[in-house]
């Protein structure tokens, strides 16, 4: 008989406890802190897997009827094995950029906060995990250090707690309506303000659409290895809360629908027009995180092969000779960076036979098919955009020693998943061979037409990322959602 | 109007001062204690809500017999308590943050610090 705290119940427990734990621990043992973060990184991944394999869904409640529930099936396991493999391999790339103790207690902190809030379903556990997730994002995008640095981590954090204020109403209001802090308590009622409240905190989180307009510049001006963390992971946090409801009730995955059609095609236009390579990656993460949300049943594997590839992208970021677009092609790149920028770009953009084509091919069936036509265009505006990273010529062999010390193994321990991921589904990606070349040719095409018009025309498109723009946003989207329920109860 | 209605009427009205400070204010620091005030007033939605049941400071008397029950609802109570932490610790991170901020422009004119290169 195996004791009481071996169960599978208080190992779960254990494992959601312990990052906490560790962190603490990583200050005050500076030497302990990579085996810390590795070890906590690995149980992650390992966990996430193990609910992947097995398939079953495991709820668990703590503390009796009203105290806090907890589920971990499939579709978070997806999100916990992407919040193991990201943070590790960001703990690869900081640990060349000597990252101190504090580095690693945020680190440790984050991947904490960030499996309880992928774990839990209630309103009040998640808000209160969210937050968690928040403060310690901000804290680590102030390690950029610089005066912008400062102003972004400002405005994150402000946006952020505002939305989460707005969101703990709605919270508020359910539980004064339902008697119940869960998430099925709030998928049960019938839509009104407290839903589009709790909405709309949570796409704020996830970064979509115009409540996502903070997104981008946040994204692109941390310091790499933090990016890599935010448009990875930290994106989930918002994105499982928002899969889950969508699961529970389909009337709230069609009141997103357009919310996420929207915010793909924002997130593309502006990736296809920007100058800096970084933004391009943080205005793409806008728009991938809208085709997450379209379906559930697709929504954990896409988040996944998103994640991960884009990740690989930002934490190659140090190595960019620099980051303007318009110089992209005469700057050469040594082989292992390209290949790495090569697999992630063509992952994103859904080309067989990486991981990223069978999550748009699971999408695909997964959505009416209106909506898969309008996908085909969205994915060859894609191959267009991530055509302008793979632009840059190769470097010529140089020193190998030399390169043997640059050798990108953070952002090759992501790319892994997505090329094993194709083995594992080659059945499915045997047949999109022809299909991936005429998407190519087509995005090459669209890439071309867009290059000279880039070249012609000065002006860019308006900025909509000052703050008030992203208060306003945040009041549009809102006053959308409450209109389109008011109009369908006549 | 009955009182309940009356204060979940102000509470909506210091939400929505909260919001429009947010969106009107130019000064950062301003722009910080409007979210305060959104903060402030969540707080007091979910004290209204848990005096819906009654009154009575949700205890039981060390005789531990059952008083007649007019209890206020202990989970908003309870609930509310950890938002209020969350709320002061990022108010104090924020407030840092501006102290720094104000060696840049002492004005904390939010416009001054916004970036002016395209998107």
């Amino acid at each position: 008989m195996t004791p009481s705290w071996m169960s599978p119940d208080s190992l779960l427990i254990a494992w959601l406890l312990v990052p906490y734990l560790a962190a603490f621990l990583a200050v005050l043992l500076p030497s302990l802190s990579h085996a810390l973060v590795v070890g906590c990184c690995g149980a992650t991944a390992w966990v996430g897997a193990e609910a992947l394999i097995t398939g079953t869904t495991r709820p668990l409640q703590l503390l009796g009827e009203f105290g806090v529930p907890l589920s971990l099936e499939p579709l978070a396991g997806w999100f916990v094995l992407l919040n193991g493999l990201v943070c590790l391999a960001v703990w690869i790339e900081a640990r060349r950029q000597g990252w101190d103790r504090t580095g690693w207690m945020l680190l440790l902190v984050l991947l904490g906060s960030l499996n309880t809030s992928f774990l839990t379903t209630d309103l009040i556990s998640l808000y209160v995990a969210l937050e968690v997730v928040g403060i310690t994002a901000f804290l680590l995008i102030l390690k950029g250090n610089s005066a912008n640095a400062l102003w972004i981590a400002l405005r994150y954090l402000l946006i952020g707690n505002t939305t989460m204020a707005i969101y703990l109403i709605g919270a508020g209001l359910v539980y004064a309506q339902a008697g119940s802090f869960a998430f099925t308590a709030l998928a049960q009622l019938p839509p009104g303000a407290p839903l589009v409240l709790v909405l709309v905190g949570l796409l704020t989180k996830a970064g979509v659409f115009l409540n996502g307009l903070w997104l981008p510049r946040t994204h692109a001006e941390a310091p790499a290895e933090v990016s890599a963390l935010l448009s990875g992971v930290v994106v989930g946090g918002g994105a499982l809360p928002l899969l889950r409801l969508e699961q529970l009730n389909t009337a709230i995955g069609e009141l997103l629908l357009p919310i996420a059609l929207a915010s793909a095609v924002l997130g593309l236009i502006y990736a296809l027009a920007v100058t800096d390579a970084k933004r391009l990656l943080a205005w793409s993460t806008l728009a991938q995180m809208g085709l997450v949300l379209l379906a559930p049943a697709a929504g954990g594997l896409m988040a996944f092969s998103h994640g991960v590839a884009k990740s690989g992208l930002f934490l190659t970021a140090r190595q960019w000779p620099s980051r303007s677009l318009q110089t992209w092609r005469q700057q050469p790149l040594p082989a292992p960076l390209l290949l790495t920028l090569l697999v992630g770009s063509c992952s994103i953009a859904g080309l067989a036979p990486l991981l990223g084509y069978a999550a748009k091919k699971q999408l695909e069936s997964a959505v009416p098919p209106v909506i898969t036509t309008a996908l085909v265009v969205l994915s060859v505006g894609s191959v267009a955009v991530y055509c302008r990273l793979c632009r840059a010529p190769l470097a010529a062999a140089s020193n190998p020693e030399e390169a043997s010390g640059a050798l990108p193994w953070g952002a090759w321990l992501l790319m892994l998943p997505l090329v094993v991921g194709c083995v594992l589904l080659l059945a499915e990606v045997q047949r999109g061979w022809l299909v991936s070349l005429v998407l190519l040719g087509l995005g090459l095409v669209v890439d071309q037409l867009l290059e000279r018009r880039r070249q012609q025309v000065s002006h860019g498109l308006p900025s909509l990322d000052r703050l008030p723009d992203l208060v306003g946003g945040l009041g549009l989207v809102g006053a959308g959602l409450l209109l389109s329920i008011g109009a369908e109860l006549g | 109007m009955a009182p309940i209605r009356l204060l979940e009427l102000l509470i909506l009205l210091a939400v929505l001062a909260g919001f429009g400070g947010l969106l009107l204010r130019r000064n950062l620091f301003l722009k910080v204690l409007s979210m305060d005030v959104m903060g402030s007033a969540v707080v007091a939605l979910f004290v209204l809500l848990a005096a819906r049941s009654g009154l009575r400071s949700p205890i039981l008397p060390r005789s531990g017999e059952l008083l007649s029950g007019d209890y206020a609802d202990p989970i908003p109570q309870a609930v509310i308590l950890t938002a209020i932490v969350i709320g002061l610790s990022i108010q104090a991170l924020l407030l840092v943050v501006i102290t720094q901020m104000a060696r840049i422009d002492p004005s904390l004119n939010a416009a001054s610090f916004e970036a002016t290169d395209p998107p």
